[in-house]
């Protein structure tokens, strides 16, 4: 199921009732709550329940163990027990065909001649969140970070809860499962708050990431045997940036406000990242949850900062190429990771290097211009399928093409660059400040005809339904 | 379940009312090696739940008087319930045991009139044709089906079924066919169509994104505008049921962009070694179905002399139409052929209008029942209809 759909609105009415409902107890009112994240997860494929089921099953199973394991070899070997089977479930389904094919090739090269079976195998949706979800759940316990969970229903309503359950945020237990100890149940302004965010999530989805800005993206990303030139490259690649933007936050945004809405809060996933001056201050408002889990889980534990600045740089690299194979199975994500990996360690290095620049109003507007551009000359390898097609396109953004094709009709191009400058001049403006402190300030007319008009946009272009691109990871 | 936290961010997990002094608001990214506490949610100080009702009062006024700009002005109507990808992979479904089922192009979509069909046979049809593709796609795809032992109908325009490059839309159709039903889809697909009964402004075709970008009637030379797309030329009724809109007939405007939309149906000739292999691979799938006992024939839906002799010219008749039923063969329905089928309405050249869409099947299917023993005339069949049933006194403003 997805936010963005009439079935969800049903779903969330019903959810809504239920939970708010004077006569159910809050053992019940969460027992409600997992059998509707089930509901949810089934209602795109009903089979692919049972890997929740598993999942939660061995991790709980798992941590309770390991605590009352006498031995530290014992523990250790229910944590990896954990991790494999969290990973080998993600690898099979995820990386499986993957694997396959760079076998296949490997083979090749060495002249052995294999020709596997079709791997056909449909991705079940947001495996990626979930497991990274109750990884962080037995490691933290290994790691001693935490108490393993009192109850299963708290744990197992940790895993499934629905908002977070299939494109994140990425929660840990520590963040969640207190939240369902004592009753809670959303205010009037909790609720309004939530239904204002969520009508912000919904609007940046449906009406700018899907109705505005994918098909620029899609005129010159998804056009064969065409040679975009300097301005189609550049205005469908900040398109796509506005897009991803706008599809993967509008998720997380959503997700806050339904949480919300039910009385729970969730961490903020995104924090006007296009405003951010350098990578790694990128990286702490890009996917909050998902780069503080792999600094948490695999920067650290790779060395960090800890062990010399050789061993730093293997470290980011590393989780940086991880970070990108997570994203998807296929090497243009890796290429995508190895790109901000490089960018963190030049600007490690720059920061050595001059340390005591401070850098002035226009030199900080500078340099988040030349971040921003150099984040979406990544973001050409996060959209193109190939090499091949990322290689025309970044043909195109350095004026190399020859003979350029004109693929973005002027009226769609002029919607894009004003929507996209829309979102990196808020977020140059937002970068010291949190949406909640500007609402505050704003006058309450001002907010509600906000309001009305993001949520007349999102009645007016209706929508098609379609997935956050972010589900497929 | 314990966590570690900041002696200054004790206090502020869960909800908080007011909006957090700059600085506080911590996020995962602020506490590295440590496990996460629970979040902070500030609620900026509003009166959320007046403003609240404003929002939904005057979302209501906007709507109404969208859906009243929507009936008045631009001429659209609930009850128009729109296609979709999901649409089209419930009617395929019902199509596996089907007596009769309709593959083809946009053109026997539109000038099918399900209700003739079977107030002529007692045989409703099942519509699985598809806008803008080729119709060989659907026909291979019946031929691999195994369920299926019916008579398929296969209309077709020429040039799209020789000459198309691509597979069409279609072929997405066909490979999506097993994505396009999972619970979720087919209760969106059901509130969508209860919805659309009600609303009239629920019409893909004038979504925000759709006709914003319309302003621009081609101001950059070189790629197609959203003014050189197809714009909204059909009603779609229940059973996939396409019908010409009526405002193609009544707005010269929009009547005059449908027909920029096709280009004349020009491009190069179809080259006879292209038209050889597709009547190749339609006569294997024709073989496949009737060695399962299904059948197939073939129809040709009429289209306006203006794209007709661009079509004969890039693929004639002799090679193409006569082609295909002597090397299938297959029986089929020239709309020429058609004594009943000649001079229609076709307001923007490729579709029939609306009433004569009702001409154009009675006409075809009183050809059908004497091709194959799979359909009788039934006795209480209403009588035969011709041109004058549907051409406009005023036919010369088309």
């Amino acid at each position: 199921m997805i936010f963005n759909s009439l079935t969800f609105l049903v779903f969330f009415a019903i959810v809504m009732a239920l939970h708010h409902a004077p006569f159910f107890s809050w053992h019940q009112k969460k027992i409600n709550l997992l059998l509707a994240s089930y509901l949810f997860y089934a209602a795109w494929n009903p089979p692919f329940v049972i890997l929740l089921w598993i999942s939660t099953v061995v991790d709980w199973w798992a941590a309770q163990w390991m605590v009352r394991a006498k031995r530290e070899r014992t523990r250790k070997l229910w944590m990896l027990t954990s991790v494999c089977v969290n990973l080998g479930m993600l690898g099979y389904f995820k990386y499986g065909g993957f694997l396959l094919d760079n076998f296949v090739h490997v083979a090749g090269a060495l002249g052995i001649i294999y020709h596997p079976p079709g791997w056909d195998i449909v991705l079940p949706v947001g495996i990626s969140f979930y497991t990274f979800a109750t990884l962080s759940y037995t490691l933290d316990v290994y790691l001693r970070r935490s108490a393993p969970a009192g109850s299963f229903l708290n744990y197992a309503l940790f895993v499934t809860f629905f908002p977070h359950l299939v494109a994140g945020p990425i929660m840990r237990p520590t963040e969640l499962v207190p939240q369902f100890e004592e009753p809670r149940r959303a205010r009037a302004n909790q609720i309004g708050f939530g239904l204002a965010l969520l009508t912000l999530g919904l609007f940046q989805k449906v009406v700018l990431a899907d109705g505005f800005l994918a098909p620029v993206v899609e005129a010159v990303y998804d056009a064969p045997n065409k040679a975009p030139g300097m301005l189609d490259s550049w205005v469908a690649t900040l398109a796509f940036a506005g897009q991803i933007f706008c599809d993967f936050a509008g998720y997380s945004t959503s997700a806050i406000g339904v949480a919300l809405c039910l009385g729970f809060a969730m961490p903020d996933n995104f924090r006007f990242p296009y405003g951010a001056v350098g990578f790694s201050d990128f990286w702490r408002r890009w996917h909050i949850t998902l780069s503080s889990w792999l600094r948490d889980y695999l920067y650290i534990p790779l060395g960090g900062n800890r062990h010399g600045q050789g061993r730093t740089y293997m470290a980011l690299m590393g989780t940086m190429l991880l970070g990108g194979l997570w994203h998807g199975a296929n090497w243009t994500f890796v290429v995508w990771g190895g790109l901000h990996g490089t960018y963190l360690s030049v600007e490690r290095w720059l920061r050595g290097r001059f340390k005591g620049f401070a850098p002035g109003r226009m030199s900080l507007l500078g340099l988040a211009v030349l971040t921003f551009i150099l984040v979406n000359i990544t973001w050409v390898f996060f959209r193109a399928k190939t090499f091949a097609g990322a290689s025309v396109v970044l043909k195109g953004m350095a004026g190399l093409q020859a003979k350029p094709d004109p693929l973005i009709a002027a009226g769609p191009m002029v919607i894009a660059i004003v929507i996209v400058s829309a979102i990196f001049g808020t977020h140059l403006a937002m970068r010291n400040t949190t949406l909640e402190a500007v609402v505050e300030r704003t006058p309450s007319v001002a907010i509600a005809g906000i309001w009305t008009l993001l949520l007349f946009a999102v009645i007016i272009e209706q929508g098609q339904g379609s997935a956050f691109i972010y589900f497929a990871f | 379940m314990h966590s570690s936290t900041s002696p200054s961010e004790r206090g502020l997990t869960g909800t908080r009312e007011g909006a957090l002094p700059p600085g506080l608001r911590k996020t995962a990214a602020d506490r590295p090696g440590q496990a996460q506490p629970v979040p902070t949610r500030d609620i900026p100080l509003k009166p959320w739940a007046r403003m609240g009702a404003l929002v939904v009062l005057a979302v209501a006024i906007l709507t109404s008087a969208w859906e009243w700009t929507a009936r008045t002005r631009l001429d659209l109507r609930a009850g128009d319930i729109d296609d979709s990808p999901q649409a089209w992979a419930e009617a395929r479904r019902a199509a596996d045991h089907a007596q009769v089922a309709i593959v083809g192009d946009s053109r026997i979509l539109f000038d099918t009139d399900q209700g003739r069909f079977e107030a002529l046979t007692g045989v409703r049809p099942v519509q699985v044709a598809h806008v803008g593709t080729n119709a060989r796609t659907l026909l291979e795809h019946f031929a691999n089906d195994p369920n299926f032992h019916g008579l398929l109908i296969v209309g077709m325009a020429d040039t799209m079924y020789f000459g198309m490059p691509v597979i069409g839309l279609a072929g997405n159709a066909v490979h999506n066919y097993a994505k396009n039903d999972k619970p979720s889809q087919l209760t969106g697909l059901w509130l969508d169509r209860w919805l659309q009964n009600y609303l009239a402004f629920m019409d893909s075709d004038y979504r925000l994104s759709r006709w914003a970008p319309r302003l621009d009637t081609g101001w950059r030379k070189g790629p197609d505008s959203p003014y050189e797309d197809v714009w909204k030329i059909n009603e779609v009724f229940p059973g996939r049921q396409y019908f010409m809109w009526g405002r193609i007939e009544t707005d010269p405007y929009l009547r005059g962009h449908a027909r920029h939309a096709w280009q004349g149906f020009k491009g190069p000739d179809i080259p006879p070694a292209l038209a050889d292999k597709v009547i190749a691979r339609s006569a294997e799938a024709v073989r496949r179905i009737r060695a399962r006992g299904g059948d197939v024939i073939f129809i040709r839906p009429p289209s306006a002399p203006e794209l007709r002799v661009n079509e004969q010219h890039r693929i004639p008749r002799k090679r193409g139409w006569d082609g295909l039923l002597s090397g299938a063969n297959a029986k089929g329905i020239h709309a020429d052929d058609l004594p009943q089928a000649q001079n229609l309405v076709l307001p923007e050249w490729s579709h029939l209008s609306r009433a004569c869409a009702a001409v154009f099947t009675d006409a075809y299917v009183r050809r059908l029942v004497e091709l194959t023993p799979r359909l009788k005339l039934r006795a209480e069949a209403p009588p035969p209809l011709s041109r004058a049933d549907c051409v406009p006194r005023n036919i010369a403003s088309l």
